[in-house]
């Protein structure tokens, strides 16, 4: 009740004397300095509203978070809210400061009744946490740890035994005049969980079987493609230039001979393609004949070595459609040295 | 009796509809439309109907109840006379007396009003547990445990208590809110849903806090079903004090033991 006839007077009060902070960086409201300042000027002046806002917000906070500190009754840090709240309220100008206040002083007065109650009950004090310490020996604490250091107030160390809350229900149940519950005989039949659960497994069943079919085979697609089969193309081509080379080694292997599949443009660059990379990796070298015709051979075994160390020359072969049918009127190829890899080969 | 012709005239449109309407949507319909029959309409609703009729529908009623308090859930007017007396509901009342006669009698439960806003009903044992030698050992109930824990401490603090100082006994008794115990599963649930619903506790804001924050007070059930004194014996026998020295509490305990639920649900 003091702070309200405080509150009333303080803004009266406040306009004769012009009292106000003209440190704001002291947090400490003590640092309050008298001095004559345009009242104006501070009424208006945003900083020192924001400043005596954000105050009041703090106080409301920490009140908030400390409630249990606070209702203790052996400290008065209700009091020092209050008389902290006395001064802000001081340089209050506006409904939003004002507003503020009477937020905190709706927290402080509930924290006071709270307080006030504990004072009501005249006779003995209830502890909680006596009690609990209490409840726990009732409950069969097996107290590991009977040291006194480092066990913090209420948190027992040790365990409880896995009847414990029993023992606690069982001496509830005197307390109580509870109704005993009824049971069947024969039990109850549970009508509701099953259907639903049927019910879910059909309709989520089949997509899923659907979408396990799927997906193999499309795994499998994926491992088939891409790197793995180009590395395979590339040994393949390998093989059928070592056989041709094997059948007979004195004549040469016109590149395009072998390169060119007559039926398949497609066929051709993918075959041009994979040679290259016999070229590139030194399994295989290309030459002119005497026609000045481009051949290719395998490099053999002992020639691999040898052929690292000559110079790398790089060429572009180019090819189109149009080249690609005079070739195979030039050449007159009739069926491509290099079987597509998915044809069976005769 | 001017309600009288009111009376009959929502309870038919209240008919025609149940035979109509959607189900879902008249649970609300059903308590508000519902209106207790005067006694010349039951006697004449009576007269139409055998004894035999009425003692099967009272038998329902029973049956309905029993199952209910199994899960400790009060029953809703509203639910008993959608699912279970249905056409009787002219002859409400009677069917209810009888209801309860048969708990009393038969049972020797006693069936209460705990909410008398929205009808709710629920049963206490009406015999006196001897101590110590219980005839039959029924399995108890962990959860019960718990629950007398927190009326306890409610009670000892004077009918209220912020729900900070009930989850820190908790914890002291080794039942961390934020975590799943074994046998009571997700705490915070069972007090504040499970109590909550069974009316054990009412769980309810406190105006004015950020973050929000509740306190606790003993629920409609509590009131007519815990005994007071009993706690407080318990808690001298706990503390090895003599439980006048919790004089209000002691007071409390002692004035209210006539339980009236009345007291309770004016609050």
């Amino acid at each position: 009740m003091k702070r309200a006839g405080d509150g009333e007077e303080a803004p009266g009060q406040n306009a004769s004397a012009g009292q106000r902070k003209s440190d704001q960086s002291d947090g400490d409201n003590s640092g309050c300095d008298l001095g004559k300042a345009d009242m104006q000027n501070e009424d208006n002046n945003p900083g020192i509203r924001r400043e005596i806002r954000s105050k009041y917000r703090e106080l409301i906070q920490s009140v908030q978070q400390n409630r249990e500190d606070m209702l203790s009754p052996s400290n008065n840090k209700l009091t020092e809210v209050l008389e902290e709240a006395n001064k802000l309220f001081k340089d209050v100008r506006q409904p939003r400061e004002a507003a503020l206040d009477a937020q905190l002083l709706v927290v402080t007065t509930d924290l006071g009744k709270e307080k006030a109650s504990q004072l009501a009950a005249e006779g003995a004090a209830f502890d909680p946490t006596a009690f609990t310490e209490h409840l726990l020996s009732y409950m069969g604490l097996n107290r590991l740890n009977d040291g006194e250091d480092e066990q913090p107030i209420g948190a027992a160390i040790g365990y409880l035994p896995p009847d414990a809350w029993h023992k606690v229900a069982q001496r509830a149940e005197s307390c109580f005049r509870a109704a005993p519950s009824f049971h069947y005989m024969m039990g109850s039949f549970h009508a509701e969980p099953p259907p639903p659960k049927q019910r879910m497994e059909r309709q989520r069943k089949p997509p899923s079987k659907e979408v396990k079919r799927i997906m193999p085979t499309q795994l499998k697609k994926m491992e088939g493609s891409h790197q793995e089969a180009t590395e395979k193309e590339v040994e393949r081509i390998l093989g059928y230039l070592k056989t041709y080379y094997q059948d007979d080694p004195t004549s040469p292997i016109s590149y395009y001979e072998f390169v060119i599949d007559p039926k398949s443009f497609s066929r051709t660059v993918e075959n041009i393609f994979h040679t290259s990379f016999l070229v590139r990796d030194g399994l295989a070298r290309m030459y002119f004949d005497n026609y000045k015709l481009p051949c290719i051979a395998p490099v053999e075994e002992g020639e691999v070595e040898a052929g690292g160390s000559s110079i790398r020359k790089q060429c572009i072969v180019s090819i189109s459609p149009k080249l690609w049918k005079e070739l195979i009127e030039a050449y007159d190829i009739r069926n491509t040295l290099i079987q597509p890899s998915n044809a069976q080969p005769e | 009796m001017t309600q009288r012709k009111r009376t009959s005239n929502t309870q038919s449109s209240s008919q025609s509809k149940r035979t109509s309407g959607p189900a879902a949507t008249q649970e609300e319909d059903d308590d508000q439309t519902f209106t207790q029959p005067s006694t010349t309409q039951v006697q004449r609703g009576m007269e139409k109907l055998t004894p035999a009729q009425v003692d099967q529908k009272t038998a329902e009623v029973v049956q309905f109840f029993l199952v209910k308090d199994q899960k400790k859930i009060p029953v809703r007017r509203a639910d008993l006379v959608k699912h279970v007396v249905k056409e009787y509901r002219n002859i409400y009342p009677e069917i209810m007396k009888r209801a309860a006669r048969i708990f009393d009698q038969v049972f020797g439960l006693k069936m209460i009003e705990i909410d008398a806003k929205n009808h709710m009903y629920i049963l206490i044992n009406k015999l006196e547990t001897v101590e110590g030698a219980s005839p039959i050992t029924n399995p108890t109930n962990p959860k019960m445990g718990m629950l007398f824990v927190i009326l306890s401490v409610i009670f000892m603090k004077g009918g209220v208590v912020g729900e900070n100082v009930i989850w820190k006994t908790l914890k002291n008794l080794k039942v961390d809110v934020g975590e799943k115990h074994e046998e009571f599963g997700d705490v915070k649930k069972v007090v504040t849903d499970e109590f909550v619903r069974q009316r054990y506790l009412e769980y309810v804001r406190i105006p004015h806090t950020e973050p929000i924050e509740h306190e606790f007070h003993w629920g409609q059930r509590a009131e007519v079903e815990v005994s007071k004194s009993k706690i407080l014996a318990f808690m001298g026998e706990l503390h090895e004090q003599d439980p006048q020295s919790w004089s209000q509490q002691y007071q409390e305990a002692h004035s209210s033991s006539s339980t009236q639920p009345s007291t309770s649900s004016q609050r």
